[in-house]
Formats: C-alpha cells, sequence, structure tokens
C-alpha cells in the first residue's frame, strides 16, 4: 500500500514538472531566448554530472554561477517574460461560433480582395481573430467595424490612404479595425526576402492564435500567418481551404 | 471565433506527433530535477 502510495506521487510529481518544464521550452521555441535555454539546460545537466561524481571544485564554482544568474536571467528573458504573463492574464469572456455559411462569405471577400490587390501589386496585411483576443492591437488603429468586403479592404490598402500603413482586424465577420500596428517577430532564420509586413505577421502569430494574411506587393503573392508557421504562394482557393481547416482545429 | 471541435483521436494523434523530441527532452529533464530533490532533501 505504501508503495503503491509513493509510486502514484512520483509519477504524479513527475507528470507535472515534465509539463511545465515542456510548456517553458515550448514558450522558448524559435524565439532568440531558445538558444540561451540550451545553454542553461547544458549547465543544468553539467551541475547534476558534476554533484554526482563529487567534482567539488566545479560543483561549487556551478553553484556560485546559479545563485547571480537569476538577476542575469531575468535581463535576458525579459521580453519573453513579459510576453508569457500577458498570455496568462489573458481570459475568454466570449467564445463566438461563426456559421460555415458566414465564414465562406468572408473567405470569399479576404480571397478576391487579396488576388486584386496582388494582381496590381498593392501589399495588405488582414488579420483574423480567432479565441486570443486582440483589443490592445485594435486599440493602435482607428476603429471602423464594417461588413468584410472586398472593394472596402482593397480601398484601405489603396496607397496615399491614411489607412493603408498598418493591418486590418477582423472580428465575428466585420472589419473591426484598420492601419493597427503589430509586433514584429525576434526570428532570427526569416528569410531575407521578406519585408517588415510578413516579420509583423508572424511577430503576431507567435503571440496569439490569429490567422493572418499577408500580400506582397514585391513578389506579388499571397501567404498565410498562423502560429509562427508561414504558408507561402497561395492562390485564393488554397487560402480559403487554409484558413477553413484552421478554423476546424480548435 | 470557432466552428468545429476537434476529435479526441485527433487530439491524441497530435499529442505524440507535435514536437516529440521537446517532449522527450523535457521528460528526461522532469526525471533528472525530480532525482535531484530527492537527493538534495534530508531523510525522514
Amino acid at each position: 500500500m505504501h508503495n503503491i502510495l509513493f509510486y502514484c506521487r512520483l509519477t504524479t510529481e513527475i507528470t507535472i514538472l515534465w509539463f511545465v518544464i515542456y510548456q517553458i521550452m515550448l514558450f522558448f521555441e524559435g524565439t532568440r531566448g531558445s538558444q540561451v535555454l540550451r545553454g542553461i539546460i547544458m549547465l543544468f545537466l553539467a551541475f547534476f554530472i558534476f554533484q554526482k561524481f563529487n567534482f567539488t571544485v566545479l560543483d561549487w564554482l556551478l553553484q556560485k554561477l546559479f545563485g547571480i544568474s537569476v538577476i542575469v536571467l531575468f535581463i535576458i528573458f525579459h521580453p519573453e517574460i513579459r510576453q508569457g504573463l500577458a498570455k496568462l492574464g489573458k481570459r475568454r469572456i466570449f467564445n463566438v461560433n461563426l456559421k460555415e455559411v458566414e465564414l465562406d462569405l468572408m473567405l470569399n471577400e479576404i480571397g478576391k480582395a487579396s488576388e486584386n490587390l496582388s494582381h496590381i501589386k498593392i501589399g495588405a496585411l488582414i488579420v483574423i481573430e480567432r479565441h486570443d483576443p486582440l483589443v490592445s492591437y485594435l486599440q493602435s488603429g482607428v476603429n471602423i467595424d464594417a461588413y468584410v468586403r472586398s472593394e472596402l479592404i482593397q480601398a484601405i490598402f489603396t496607397p496615399n490612404n491614411p489607412l493603408h500603413d498598418g493591418a486590418i482586424i477582423l472580428q465575428h465577420n466585420r472589419i473591426s479595425s484598420a492601419g493597427c500596428i503589430l509586433p514584429l517577430t525576434d526570428k532570427q532564420e526569416i528569410n531575407r526576402l521578406f519585408g517588415t509586413r510578413h516579420r509583423a505577421a508572424i511577430g503576431l502569430s507567435e503571440e496569439t492564435d490569429a490567422i493572418i494574411i499577408v500580400v506582397s506587393e514585391e513578389r506579388q503573392d499571397i501567404s498565410l500567418v498562423y502560429k509562427g508557421r508561414l504558408y507561402k504562394d497561395l492562390g485564393q482557393e488554397e487560402l480559403k481551404i487554409k484558413i477553413k481547416e484552421i478554423f476546424k482545429i480548435k | 471565433m470557432n466552428i468545429n471541435k476537434t476529435s479526441l483521436i485527433k487530439r491524441i494523434v497530435h499529442l505524440f506527433t507535435y514536437h516529440p523530441w521537446l517532449k522527450l527532452i523535457a521528460l528526461t529533464l522532469a526525471v533528472i530535477v525530480w532525482f535531484y530533490v530527492r537527493g538534495e532533501q534530508p531523510k525522514p
């Protein structure tokens, strides 16, 4: 009985530990902080080995190093900690379900607008809100609250228009805001061919679960960004299928 | 905005196919941390 209780406790404790460590690693995956995290894991493993084999001098040195490294870690991981706390503070109050017909109509309009804009070499950044609220980004733009229509999207992104710079954010099948400023990604391995628009799209997708459509004015192509991943060179139909696929994944 | 809920099978498959290496490393670290802390704690 005592043994069963011990193994139950052991399994639970290790599972909780595993979950926390995995979430931390997942959070840092693909960011600049992941390299630092890898270094810390290596140091931690070295510390464990030194202790096991009684390397007293090295063990003492590493213990001192860990002591002072707490403050250093806070400084190095400052942006990631801020981002993580912001994610923790997010609460879903309303979970609005979008009907398939409404989604189809919206995607048709987005697809049409994206294709037309890419043909006439005009860049665009369209954000579709999902579960994570985009309130802070909405506030950086101008409130519109209009139906999603391809003509309106094209008008917004036409150069010399005061709202053409920035992104439009779509909420519950409506254009909520235009000229919104998005966070840029820290990823270093992004192809140099991609400009600020793609960096902003990836940046937002790393922080939220929003779907972002990018129309490149230089390369005249349509890309989709979701959860840090970029799907490039999509046609109108491919774009629709991809977005529908994402909407079906909770 | 959400349409359908994912099936349980899809979720289970996703559990094993999404970052399997990261999960394995995290598990190794969890075991090491557990045994280290256990060793550091005073025995009753």
